[in-house]
Order: structure tokens, then sequence, then C-alpha cells
């Protein structure tokens, strides 16, 4: 584990984007959002911002012809959007993989000091702060961040880049111990210490009609839940002048699950928004052995309809 | 490798099947090969693309058939195709039909419509290596004679082996065969289902009540094998379009044994 100092990071960062696209997390008003920095006013501290970080990966419309492929270096991704993001790979990445996912990207996490109204990483079982998935992890002291490598190229970029960094006291580590647990108590609070047991879930949400039917009724179809949702990975391939586009797609339109001849098995709109839930927690688990929702609330920020997805599982979930 | 990328093609024949199917002969630019039951999504560069399973032999390596009904917009502009055209073929897509299990035992077919189409393909795949399966039988069933694809070629088969019945739901009065839909011709086969393994295409409403009969006359799930019909975007599992529960239908399947699917909620919507 190693040790930065606030000042020593602003430079480091400063000496990276003279290299390469650095985007960071910064707090705009209430709520948290992504631009490009050059090391300047960085502050890691806070919760994950309102747009997922899957559009670095893929964007949301784009052209599938060879092209440059930049690759960016990201400043302050959150648990949630790393778990997001391991789906996000067993998807694109497995065989055929697909060659326009950015798996270059250099990334830098951090633990959550903060967490929005909606969080509720923590009711599904994981934590505010990120075990894999990342190059580096830095948890935010009064004075510096201790960093934690995940990956070879985090090992090598320490390497590179020694003179910034030195040792962690375990003093210091320690210290982030207990911020990880002072911050995970209070998501947990707030959550009224519930817990879902995530195996059990899949035959609730199986069985359940009366919840899905409530809360469904009152989707609009809008798919601002899977456009912003770190995990939702569908798409649609369509033909440009010269080579393939994908645009980002939803499974809650109603036209999505459509064929040529016009049967379409969820043309009902509760169906559509059980088969979202069933996708999360039954399918992807199935599948990939991994859950496609991670409790990041973004779905409830952008919600049109004004569903809480929290209160779908929990009820779904029962006392 | 791409997997985005479409291999160009052209048009060497269309042939008319029905007044709403046509078969396309195509003449990829490089060498491709495929499995029965695989599919190909085609392209009509500027337009867009459409998932369809080849129709002809996997043993054919010079060109590859493929038999599109007009149901939309893309297959819209397909019919409007002609000899010398260009056009585009990403795949082969999906996991195809198992031939390797299907040595040494009888094969029931069951097919309804354009539904003959991968099943074409499989019966031309099977026929090339005849002595290597027990007895083939084709049932099939259309709505009027008019609508019966591929109306040359049902004798041919018959010489080569294979056991032909036919039946339309609204036949003229030339028809001789079988009036009525697919499944009444079950009545008129004699098979022990012991060693039988039963492959099924067509629109949803026939496959499932061609399940329900083969069930009815014993078949074990397993050995029901279905082509399941999605609408396949990516056609790698990237894309989503195609789910079908938990299954991605592009790369799972499309072809799945009966006993791997029965348990997801409206397989037949
Ligand atoms: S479903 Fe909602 S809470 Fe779960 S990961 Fe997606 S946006 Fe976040
Ligand atoms: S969901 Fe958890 S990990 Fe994500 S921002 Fe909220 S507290 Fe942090
Ligand atoms: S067609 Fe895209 S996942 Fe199957």
């Amino acid at each position: 584990m190693k040790y930065i100092s606030f000042e020593n990071f602003k430079n480091l960062i400063r000496e990276v984007s003279e290299e390469k696209e650095v985007i960071t997390s910064f707090k705009k008003d209430t709520y948290y959002d992504w631009k490009k920095c050059n090391g300047d006013e960085i502050d890691l501290r806070g919760f994950r911002t309102v747009l997922p970080l899957k559009y670095f990966f893929f964007s949301p419309q784009e052209n599938l012809i060879e092209k440059e492929k930049k690759s960016f270096f990201i400043v302050g991704a959150r648990a949630c959007d790393l778990r997001g993001l391991e789906l996000l790979k067993k998807i694109y990445l497995d065989e055929p993989e697909d060659p326009y996912y950015k798996k270059d990207n250099f990334i830098i996490s951090v633990d959550c000091t903060e967490f929005h109204d909606n969080c509720f990483c923590v009711l599904l079982g994981d934590t505010p702060w990120p075990d894999t998935g990342f190059d580096l992890n830095i948890s935010v002291l009064e004075d510096g961040y201790i960093v934690e490598v995940g990956s070879e190229n985090g090992k090598e970029f320490i390497k590179k880049h020694e003179n910034y960094f030195r040792d962690a006291s375990s003093d210091e580590i320690l210290k982030r111990e207990k911020l990880r647990e002072k911050i995970k108590n209070e998501l947990s609070k707030k959550l009224e210490n519930r817990k879902i047991d995530i195996n059990k879930l899949k035959e609730k949400i199986e069985k359940n009609e009366d919840v899905f039917k409530e809360f469904g009724s009152k989707c609009v179809s809008c798919s601002a839940c899977t456009n912003i949702c770190p995990c939702c990975f569908c798409f649609f391939l369509s033909e440009g002048n010269k080579n393939k586009i994908r645009y980002i797609d939803s499974c809650q339109f109603k036209g999505y699950a459509r064929v040529a001849g016009g049967a379409n098995p969820r043309k009902d709109i509760i169906k559509r928004f059980k088969h979202r839930f069933l996708c999360k927690f039954s399918y992807r688990i199935d599948m990939q052995g991994i859950k496609g929702c991670t409790g990041c609330g973004r779905c409830i920020d952008g919600c049109q309809g004004g569903i809480n997805f929290k209160e779908v599982i929990i009820r779904v979930n029962g006392e | 490798m791409d997997p985005y990328k479409v291999i160009k093609a052209e048009v060497l024949d269309v042939k008319d099947e029905t007044p709403e199917i046509k078969t396309f002969v195509l003449k990829p630019e490089i060498d491709f090969e495929f499995k029965a039951g695989q599919f190909i999504q085609f392209t009509v560069f500027g337009v867009g693309e459409a998932p369809f399973t080849p129709s002809s032999s996997q043993f054919e390596k010079e060109k590859l058939e493929v038999t599109i009904m007009r149901t939309g917009r893309v297959t819209e502009v397909i019919h409007r195709l002609k000899k010398g055209d260009r056009v585009g073929i990403r795949g082969p897509l999906g996991n195809g039909y198992p031939l390797e299990e299907f040595e040494g035992k009888n094969i029931l077919i069951v097919g309804g419509g354009v539904g003959l189409a991968p099943l074409r393909a499989l019966l031309l795949s099977l026929l090339h290596q005849r002595d290597k399966y027990g007895r083939i039988l084709l049932l099939y069933g259309a709505k009027t004679p008019e609508d019966i694809v591929y109306k040359n070629e049902f004798s041919k088969w018959k010489e080569k082996g294979v056991e032909v019945l036919r039946t339309c739901d609204n036949p003229d009065n030339s028809w001789k065969e079988k009036k009525g839909v697919v499944t009444c011709l079950f009545e008129d086969i004699k098979i022990r289902v012991d060693n039988f393994i039963s492959v099924v295409c067509g629109p949803p409403i026939m496959m499932k009540f061609t399940t329900l009969k083969l069930l009815d006359i014993g078949f074990h799930p397993s050995k029901i094998y279905l082509s399941m019909e999605k609408n396949m975007s990516c056609g790698i599992g990237k894309c989503g379009h195609c789910a079908l529960g938990k299954y991605f239908v592009c790369k799972d399947g499309p072809v799945f044994k009966y006993s791997e699917i029965k348990d997801i909620e409206g397989i037949w919507d």
C-alpha cells in the first residue's frame, strides 16, 4: 500500500495529462459529473457521478469502423461503476471479443466518503469501496491518499512515478479501514440495516406479480433507467453509409423484442418492467456469474415515472 | 477479427418460391463455411440487416442459399434484389444442429411454412452422408399448395431416401395430399420413438403444437430440437436483443433442445 499527498497527486495528474486524456469526477451543485482534467481542482471525496462510467468504454452511439481508439485515464470511478464494468467486460470481451470496447482505459477508483440519497450498494451485500476492477484505488485521508494497486498496469504506473509516492504506514492503513467501516455503517443505517439475500431474490422476482404491476404501471418506457445504469449493455446494430453503427437500446422500449413476423413476447409494459429485474438478478447471475445491479441508485435519479427501484427490490424481497 | 465486419457477396440468382418468399443464391467474396442451423445477418448496404438461416447444404462450399419471406422493411428491400447485386453477410452465427449427435439415429423433421428453410439445410447436409443416419422423415405443412417452398425438390428428396408427408391448411381441389395443420400428419406415420430425434422449425404456434404432439407420442424433451426465432441484432451475444430467459438465442441457440428451454415463461410468444 502506498501513500501520496494531495499536492503530489495533483502534480502527478498534471504530468499524466500531458500525455493522456484524463477524465475525473467533480462536484457540480449537489451532484457529480465527469470532466477533462489537467490536475487542478481535483477533489476525490463524495460519491458516484450521475452518468455511469460505461460511456468511456463504449459510446452510446458509435460508428464501428477501424478508427483510432483513444483510451482514457480515469480518476474517481466508484465501486458501483467498477462492478458494472465487471459485467460489461464479461459481455463485451467474451468470445468473440468486441473490438470497440475500450479495455485499455486506466482506472483510478476511489472509496466513497459520502453517499447519495438513492445509493443502496450495501443493501445488496456490496461495499462503498471496490475490491477489484481498478488499476489503482484511492482512499481519502485528511492530508493525502492511500493507494492500493489492483493490476500489473497499476504496479508499473507507480514504479514509473515512484518519486511521488511513499509507503503507507500501518497507522494510515488502519485509518483507511476505520473510514471504510464508518461509511458502510452510515449507509447501512440509512437503509435500516436491511440486507437482501441475492440468491433468494431470483425466485421471489419470478413469483411476484403484484409489486411489478404496481410499480410497472408507472413506467413510461423512456429508457432513462437503462441508459443511466452502469450494468445495462443492450444496443442495436444498424447500418450506416459505409459501416455498422451501434446505438444504445433499451429492453424497456415496446418494439425491442419484436420479431420480423410481428410476434412480440414483451409488448406488455409490466412484462418489460419485470424483465429488467429478472435480467439483473437471475439471468446475469446464471450466465455471467455476476448480478446486473450494483445498487448505485442511478435509475432512481433518472426515472421519469417516479419509480423507486430500491423500493421495488425491498418490496419483492419482503420482510 | 472484427465480428461486425461484413463479408461482401454477389447475388448469383433469385428463385421465386411463393408470392411472398424468394430464395437468393449468394456467392461470398471469401470462403464461407457454416453448419446447418447456424444463421447469418443479411446486410443490404445502407438499409439494414436481418437474420436468416441459410437453406443450402453445409457441404456446398461455392455458394450459399438464403430463403426469405417478405415481412418488413429490410425484407421488402431484399425482395427487390436482382442477379448481380452486391449484398453483405455476417456470420456464421449461433450453434447449428449437432449433426454428430444425429449419427446412427432416425430423424423426424417437422416444418411449417418458410420454417422449412433451415430444415432444408439440415436435410441436404444429412443426404450428403445419407448412410450415417437411419430413417429420415419429413412432415411439412403450408397454408395452401401455392405457399409450399422448394416445390420441385420433394421428389428428389424422396428418391434419396426421405419419407415425405405434406399437408395444407387450405388446399384447393387439385391437392391430393393431407388436409389440415401439420400435427395431423402424425396420424399417418408409424414410428417407435426410442431411436428417434426430432427437429422442428416453423411459426411459433406450429412449433408449440408440434412439440406438444411429440411429447405426447413419447419423445423425451432432450430429443426435440427447436430452432428459435428472435429479433437478433448483433448476433454475437452482446446486444441483448435475442434474450430468451437467461439465454441469448444468437449465441446459445438458435437451436435448443426443448429440455433446455421448457421452463422459460412465454417461449412460444
Ligand atoms: S438497476 Fe439501477 S441501481 Fe441497479 S445498477 Fe442499474 S442504475 Fe444502478
Ligand atoms: S452506491 Fe455505494 S459505491 Fe456507489 S456511490 Fe453510492 S455509496 Fe458509493
Ligand atoms: S443478437 Fe445481440 S445478443 Fe443476441
